[in-house]
């Protein structure tokens, strides 16, 4: 992964910001620039710098100040900080380092070594990341954790598939499973907990260990309801300490092989695509549900689709409709919806290549899960 | 901070200070909604208008702090939300958790 390179430069003089801009901006920086710390603070409520690079001597609020006020609030408190100032005093220059600053570094330094210093604390700080990441992922495997499947569930008359891709390659919030219950009944789970990297991820697993209970619980008892299925997931969900702060989305579908038929719910999911293949249309499968955890009563609904031969369902979460242009990040559904439409007479293996989903894989705005069924033959 | 708060009549606007509502300052505002609640306001307006995006880890800050609100007898409205991001909210059924207003000023009038 390229090392991310965006620096705030603080100093009242114009002069200093402008010549470090130029030489940081052709080491490949993107440099925000403030005059003054109000004006740091406020860029920084905008944007979040991989490092701030501080004057001392600035009116109003020296660059002291500045670092103490970023100390004090959790947000900021983490951004690493440089101090570049011509203060070249020893108690001064201790009691810069003292405050969790992570160089001190002089105006008279030459620019090349100023550029160097900060490029070899950010590629250090790049490996370090890197390596933690390793060792957790390593740890991971070795529990055998996995928030998506190591293989495809065989489903008479369907076929099924999935692409998924974490938020830059991190385990995330996303999970799917294939809960397979006998030769006639499976069942298809994907849920987002809401947030990213390793916190969500952990929480995946409380959620999908209760769904699987509660699948089974439901399947034992005879009840093949995926509505009441939810709600016995979300009254367990909205009561239990560990994980009612952490919301998740879900769609529940349980395939018939018998009946060629889905039964859907869903709690804060996404719309469901359909595409049936006698009208050649695209049409939404809403549900009512509400996110997992949020309400007593999620207001679950229960739907049932019998798809004929050729007929497809994509369930998705939002890191697929999260796409970025010129103006920034957003998010639209259609924007899906015409992906997919070229590759309609395709096999799903080449959607996976398509540029939209390769696209996704760069971009990395989101965690981001596809799974399509589709009934085949009889 | 990522939110600028001024009282208006008998309600508390809580101004979202970033364009992009994401992961990188969900925790902040969580723990600023948090304070704003134990401090007692009893009607807060979030107001969106200015974001042009919100993840998902945004969203589960904020529907978070409405069932913390929730708990102590406290309600969240959200208001100024743009087309993407009100089209996000339906989607996902959170019209249905938020009351949702056009802007923070009819918020504001309308509990009145």
């Amino acid at each position: 992964m390229a090392v991310s390179k965006k620096i705030l430069l603080v100093d009242d003089n114009p002069l200093v910001l402008e010549m470090m801009g130029r030489a940081l901006s052709k080491e490949g920086f993107y440099c925000m620039k403030a005059n003054s710390a109000d004006e740091a603070m406020a860029i920084l409520g905008m944007e979040r710098p991989d490092i701030i690079l501080s004057d001392y001597h600035m009116p109003d609020v020296d660059g002291f100040a500045f670092r103490q006020n970023l100390i004090a609030m959790p947000v900021y408190k983490d951004i690493p900080f440089m101090f570049l100032t011509s203060e070249g005093d020893n108690e001064l220059m201790l009691k810069g380092i003292n405050l969790e600053a992570v160089d001190y570094i002089l105006k008279d330094t030459p620019l090349p070594v100023v550029v160097s210093k900060i490029n070899n604390f950010l590629s250090t700080v790049r490996e370090q990341h890197e390596r933690t990441l390793k060792e957790l992922s390593v740890a991971a495997m070795a529990l055998n954790l996995h928030s998506v499947p190591q293989r495809l569930p065989v489903i008479k008359g369907f076929e099924v598939d999935f692409w998924h891709k974490s938020f830059q390659n991190y385990p995330g919030g996303d999970f799917i499973d294939f809960i397979k219950i006998d030769e006639r009944y499976t069942f298809i789970v994907l849920g987002d907990v809401m947030g990213k990297k390793w916190g969500a991820w952990y929480f995946s697993f409380g959620f999908l260990s209760y769904i699987r209970a509660a699948v089974r619980i439901c399947i034992a008892e005879g009840n093949f309801s995926t509505k009441s299925i939810l709600q016995k997931i979300n009254a367990v969900v909205y009561h239990d300490p560990v994980v009612n702060d952490v919301l998740s989305s879900l769609s529940l579908l349980m395939v018939d092989t018998q009946g060629a038929s889905i039964t859907y719910s869903g709690a804060g999911d996404l719309p469901l695509l359909y595409y049936n293949t006698v009208d050649k249309s695209l049409k939404q499968i809403g549900s009512s549900g509400m996110l997992l955890g949020l309400m007593p009563d999620g207001d679950f609904d229960e739907q049932v689709l019998k798809l004929r031969i050729g007929d497809r369902l994509f369930i998705f979460t939002d890191g697929i409709i999260d796409f970025e242009d010129t103006n920034g990040k957003k998010t639209d559904y259609n924007t899906f919806t015409e992906a997919v439409k070229p590759y309609l007479g395709q096999s799903f293996a080449a959607f996976k290549k398509s540029t939209f989903l390769q696209g996704k894989t760069v971009a990395h705005i989101d965690d981001c899960s596809l799974i399509h069924l589709q009934k085949t033959d009889q | 901070m990522i939110l600028l708060t001024n009282i208006y009549k008998d309600a508390l606007i809580a101004g979202i200070q970033v364009k992009e509502a994401n992961l990188t300052v969900s925790d902040a505002f969580k723990d600023e909604m948090t304070a704003l609640l134990d401090k007692g306001n009893k009607y807060i307006i979030v107001n969106f208008e200015g974001v042009i995006y919100v993840d998902s880890s945004f969203l589960g800050a904020l529907v978070s702090s409405l069932k913390y609100a929730l708990a102590n007898q406290a309600e969240i409205v959200v208001a100024g939300l743009n087309k993407d991001v009100a089209g996000l909210f339906q989607l996902i059924r959170l019209d249905k958790a938020f009351k949702i207003y056009p802007s923070a000023t009819e918020a504001a009038e309308r509990k009145s």
